[in-house]
């Protein structure tokens, strides 16, 4: 993916942090068991050290060690470190658990968004970036609830619990080490301030470097017959060089600031707390158990800081990949809305008045076009590309809403039906069906798993698809893969024919196909169009006209426009553009035989 | 470790910088040794009331200045270590690259380009850990292990270190075996995320059939299913990354009880000091990290084999077209003499050419048409040279096309492809492509003559629209003439068109045919075409069928032979007819 990244504002950051935040309000339960668990882990680890320090300064430095308190003391520390590696294990889980949870809600709300998203939204993007909004940007939101949030949060409580414990051990020493807040704010804040440009260069540059080289790749033929493999090798040499500079500046620069530098601090804490107790020691005895537990303990602090700088970039990456899956939740695009009136579709008359439509708002591609398919009838819409054939179709499934004109079905606005009673009523066979990945009877049956093997592989006799299929190896069974490759057009047609079919509909919408396709496989769709066609509505674009020479209607179209409409025979009586298409094909048929 | 060998020329070349950053990683597994041994010193010297503050100082000194040597070490290390596995990564990308530039059509035929990128992406970026990472973790492991184990044993108490040292084998075991049952895990998510990938990606693409079929509801719980899928084999995967962090602290926690337990029983018995057991506990902590990294250290090595391997064995590919010793380096001129018996293509059972015999004088243009598949594009990719293995010879001028080097023969060569792949630049150096420097007005005169300028000029950007930028779409047939441009600018001696005016209207065809015919007098051109419009006026056409020449001659004497050629014409005038809209014009 080679995609821009959007620049967030501090204030853009803060809104999507709060959005996404949101998403952990359902598991608000979780979240308080692992936060329990996640402070227990921590008391547990700072409790170790204090433990040590009181078996060193009341046993060890006076040398007397009583059995009973020798044993209770081992206890409490193997059964501590026993519930620390028991309650950190299920606390680990539980965090991952609920980032898993929250990124699965989001990827089936982002999900569900695009299924009622408007054809004209996938018209102007690319599949592939909606795919990207679902998957992988969700996948590097998940990056950030996984490891950013529960690091944060463990170096928050790690703050606090190391501090009380300091508190409880010398309380003017940790007052001095409260300097240390305001350097760990001011290092994370530096860092943070430049990684985020260092990080966003190199991802641009990594990018760049990718892109440079898939185009090579794509256009490998092109560089060769022009002979410029030396300069897009030098071009390339550029790309490299600017990226190996960039990791070369992050090395650089996360020497100077990351782990080194916290080591740097955390060495500099040491020597103030040895220079302390050691200086103390000469005015009164010190208790060395102290000096152990708070160098013990400071070091306890300064991990979970490096932790949280190494994530910073995840956590800004994450942002900007919740922005674009925010920018897609709230896309105005939506499928055309039902008024959802308590009615049914009974005869199957369809009415189009004086229907104008644009796809853009600027060209209009169908221009006032009226017809009325009266129930049963067959009306064919003939016309070369671009005619507004395949808009006619579009508006009729509610794939795009329209504005001007009306489409009646029984008198009625298209617009009032029920979604679910339109979608029941109306089948649309696509020109190129899809194929789904799983096998021929669940490309029949689509989702719908109230239907019977009986009723799938009636369908399939029905159109006459079973003559290909029961000769597959695995017959119903047939694995079908990569969108249907391993078969035929026409076969994929029939397979199409039997989907549509096996629901039954009053109307029948149908893009012929225009494919190369087989004798013998033309022969069985020609027969089950005309079973089909038989009590049903239908609409369909004809590529041939030799199959629709007895529907009820023809409509000649040209750029957007009804030129010419009657039967067949009236057409050809005509002798206009209908006359002409149809000796074209007549002659090619021919040239074919 | 093999990968570490077969990177030694690597290691060689970056000598000095290897030598600096392992002594850096010594030094600091050196330095880090003092302020457990300082603490324990102070501590001591508190407990036993010897202490003096010139000592102290002396100490805090010591101490300061290990740290900021430490620091300065710790730079110096990554700088060298990590900044040469950048370089690796950077000089494997740039052989690689090259070597693909030096590939044949047929390299490419074989393999996707997905998989291509995988190697210069994912390979390369084992082999890069490698040569940072997995040199880090050796030397740590071997040297700040080594280390700390022998102060720990050397300075405070030998049999307490062997003692301590008892459980961490465990760890080293648990962690490796972690680490491969996680990769195994991880694999397993990776499959469960590509097939919701996969899933998005056929909705998406499907969205049409789920409308129609009005199953929204139905595709998003399958999505649903799909997606706990990934839940639950990410679980499994977290399930084992969260025993990392338990397994450490419990394996540490025996070694701490050991050390206190026994360590206690030593200071009793007067074998060691209250400063030894503090220096030592932090001495154990130190050891958590060598500890890890000889489990890392195996895990990295291991996939940088398998990443180094496959690139090697990538880069050993020959060109299977290579120029021959003592090849004509000058450009070809003259007559072009197609002489084929018999050309397969590789992997292929049936020959996509047989018998086809023609020539083309200077100056001349030859059309060729036919259906998709009778051998149109089979004859220009050998005159490309971008196939070879045939039976028979192309003669160019005055020699053979492969006694030529491919550089010269291509030089004479301007070809617009069917497809017309245009770079994601500006128009002008697409246009531009074979001499980026040549003046604006070449670039214009190019664009005039392939009939695109008016067009170019009309985008807000003109020539520096870039393409298939967002928003900015030339379409088909502007794509096309740009290419075609691409073409014209080098003046080739052979002008190649590969059925490349199919999405040029009727109109801008003609004037792009007028236009070619004016400027290329003495240039030869040949044109191949499903439109005959394209090719009518050619000297001479021939028409393929099934891999062989079926007919030949000019436009008229093919329409005279009243065969293949006729009846494409008369379909083709219908459907010009239809395309007008009628028969009123």
């Amino acid at each position: 993916m080679n995609e821009k990244q959007p620049k967030l504002t501090a204030k853009d950051q803060w809104f999507v942090l709060k959005r996404l935040l949101r998403y952990t309000i359902p598991h608000k339960g979780s979240i308080t068991v692992a936060l329990i668990l996640l402070t227990m882990t921590i008391t547990g680890t700072i409790l170790g050290p204090l433990i040590i320090q009181r078996f060193i300064d009341d046993y060890i430095t006076p040398m007397n060690f009583p059995k009973s308190d020798i044993i209770w003391i081992a206890a409490i520390y193997i059964g501590l470190q026993v519930f620390i590696v028991i309650v950190s294990y299920f606390q680990l889980i539980r965090f991952q658990d609920i980032a898993l949870k929250i990124i699965q809600q989001m990827r089936i709300d982002v999900f569900s968004k695009v299924q009622g998203l408007g054809m004209t939204y996938f018209d102007q993007t690319p599949a592939g970036s909606i795919v990207s909004r679902v998957t992988n940007d969700t996948e590097s939101i998940k990056e950030m609830f996984v490891s950013v949030i529960v690091t944060f949060l463990q170096a928050v409580f790690v703050l606090v619990g190391v501090y009380i414990a300091l508190f409880s051990l010398d309380v003017k020493l940790t007052l001095i080490s409260l300097v240390l807040l305001p350097l760990f704010v001011g290092v994370i804040s530096i860092y943070r301030y430049y990684s985020a440009d260092f990080y966003q260069d190199i991802r641009e540059r990594l990018s760049q470097l990718n892109a440079k080289i898939a185009e090579s790749l794509s256009g490998m033929g092109i560089i060769q017959v022009f002979r410029q493999e030396a300069r897009l090798e030098d071009e390339f040499d550029d790309i490299n060089e600017m990226h190996y500079r960039a990791g070369m500046r992050n090395i650089k620069f996360d020497g100077l600031l990351l782990s080194p530098a916290i080591d740097l601090l955390y060495m500099g804490a040491v020597v103030f707390t040895l220079g302390y107790f050691g200086f103390a020691s000469f005015n009164s005895p010190v208790e060395v158990g102290v000096l152990f537990a708070f160098t013990t303990l400071l070091s306890r602090l300064f991990q979970p800081i490096q932790q949280v700088m190494q994530r910073l970039s995840i956590f800004q990456q994450a942002l900007v990949s919740a922005s674009r899956v925010f920018t897609l939740m709230d896309d105005p695009k939506m499928e055309p809305t039902q008024e959802e009136k308590d009615i049914q579709v009974q005869d199957g008359k369809i009415e189009f008045r004086d229907v104008t439509f644009s796809y853009d708002g600027k060209t209009d591609v169908l221009k006032n076009i009226s017809f009325t398919a009266n129930a049963g009838e067959t009306v064919a819409l003939v016309g070369h590309t671009g005619s507004g054939k395949s808009s006619i179709i579009n508006l009729l499934m509610r794939f795009y809403e329209y504005e001007r004109g009306n489409i009646l079905i029984d008198g009625v606005s298209l617009k009032a039906y029920p979604k679910a009673e339109l979608r029941e009523k109306m089948g649309l066979v696509l020109q190129d069906p899809f194929m789904f990945y799983g096998d021929i009877t669940s490309n029949i049956r689509l989702h719908n798993d109230g239907l019977t093997e009986e009723e799938v592989r009636e369908a399939a006799e029905f159109v006459s698809a079973n003559e290909f299929i029961e000769k597959l190896p695995h017959q119903y069974t047939q694995r079908v893969t990569e969108r249907g490759a391993t078969f035929s057009s026409g076969q994929r047609q029939l397979i199409a024919f039997a989907r549509t079919i096996v629901t039954n509909p009053k109307i029948l919408v149908l893009d012929e196909a225009t494919a190369n396709i087989d004798t013998e496989t033309e022969v069985a769709i020609q027969a089950s169009l005309e079973k089909m066609r038989k009590g049903r509505t239908t609409i369909a674009i004809a590529h041939r006209l030799s199959t629709i020479q007895d529907a009820e209607l023809i409509l000649v179209l040209h750029k957007g426009e009804i030129v010419e409409r009657g039967t067949h025979q009236e057409l050809l009586m005509q002798k206009g553009l209908y006359h002409m298409m149809y000796e074209l094909q007549n002659s090619s048929a021919e040239n074919a035989g | 470790m093999k990968v570490l060998l077969q990177l030694r020329w690597f290691f060689k070349q970056q000598k000095k910088q290897y030598i600096i950053g392992v002594g850096a990683l010594v030094l600091v597994s050196i330095l880090q040794l003092f302020p457990p041994k300082i603490i324990g010193l102070i501590v001591d010297a508190i407990t036993e009331g010897t202490l003096t503050s010139s000592e102290l100082i002396k100490w805090l000194v010591i101490l300061a200045l290990a740290g900021i040597f430490m620091y300065i070490a710790r730079y110096y290390w990554r700088v060298m270590i990590f900044g040469s596995s950048v370089l690796l990564s950077r000089t494997m990308r740039e052989r690689l690259f090259n070597h693909f530039t030096r590939m044949s059509p047929s390299f490419y035929q074989k393999r996707r380009v997905g998989d291509l990128m995988a190697h210069a992406t994912n390979d390369i970026n084992a082999v890069q850990q490698t040569a940072g990472m997995g040199v880090l973790t050796l030397v740590d492991s071997l040297a700040t292990g080594g280390f700390v184990i022998l102060t720990m044993a050397l300075t405070i108490n030998w049999k307490l270190t062997l003692i301590t040292l008892i459980p961490l084998p465990f760890m080293i075991f648990l962690t490796s075996y972690y680490g491969r049952l996680l990769r195994e895990r991880f694999r397993f998510a990776q499959e469960a995320f590509s097939d919701l990938n996969d899933k998005t990606q056929e909705s998406i693409t499907g969205i049409e059939v789920i409308k129609t079929f009005g199953q929204q509801k139905e595709d998003i719980e399958d999505f649903t299913n799909l997606s706990s899928d990934v839940v639950d084999k990410n679980m499994r995967v977290a399930r084992v990354d969260a025993l990392f962090d338990p397994t450490i602290t419990g394996i540490f926690a025996v070694s701490y009880i050991l050390s206190f337990f026994f360590g206690t029983k030593f200071i009793i018995a007067g074998e060691m000091s209250i400063g030894d057991m503090i220096a030592f506990s932090t001495y154990l902590g130190l050891l958590v990290w060598p500890m890890l990294a000889i489990g890392f250290l195996f895990n990295i090595v291991e996939r940088g084999n398998a990443s180094y391997t496959r690139i090697s064995e990538l880069l050993a590919i020959e060109p299977n077209i290579k120029d021959m010793p003592g090849a004509i380096s000058e450009r070809p001129k003259g007559d072009l003499l197609v002489d084929i018996e018999s050309f397969t293509f590789p992997g292929d059972e049936t020959a996509a050419l047989k018998d086809v015999h023609f020539t083309v004088k200077k100056g001349e243009t030859l059309g060729i048409v036919g259906r998709t598949g009778a051998g149109k594009t089979a004859i220009l990719k050998l005159l490309l040279r971008q196939f070879e293995g045939y039976k028979g010879k192309i003669v160019y001028g005055e020699h053979l096309i492969n006694h030529y080097k491919q550089q010269s023969l291509r030089a004479a060569i301007g070809y617009v492809p069917q497809d017309h792949f245009l770079f994601s630049t500006t128009i002008a150096e697409n246009i531009a492509f074979t001499d980026p420097n040549i003046s604006k007005e070449k670039v214009y005169e190019a664009a005039k003559l392939s009939q695109i300028h008016e067009d170019i000029l009309g985008l807000t950007k003109g020539y520096d629209t870039v393409v298939g930028e967002r928003g900015v779409s030339l379409s088909g047939g502007q794509q096309q003439r740009v290419s075609i441009a691409r073409a014209l600018i080098m003046k080739p001696e052979l002008l190649i068109l590969d059925d490349s005016l199919s999405a040029v209207d009727a109109r801008t065809e003609e004037a792009i045919l007028k236009a070619l015919k004016e400027a290329r007098t003495d240039e030869t051109t040949i044109i191949t075409s499903h439109r005959l419009s394209a090719i009518q006026h050619a000297h001479q056409i021939i028409v393929m069928d099934e891999g062989t020449i079926a007919e030949a001659g000019t436009h008229e004497e093919l329409l005279r032979m009243d065969g293949k050629y006729k009846e494409m014409y008369d379909l083709q005038q219908l459907e010009v007819l239809v395309e007008r809209g009628g028969g009123s014009e």
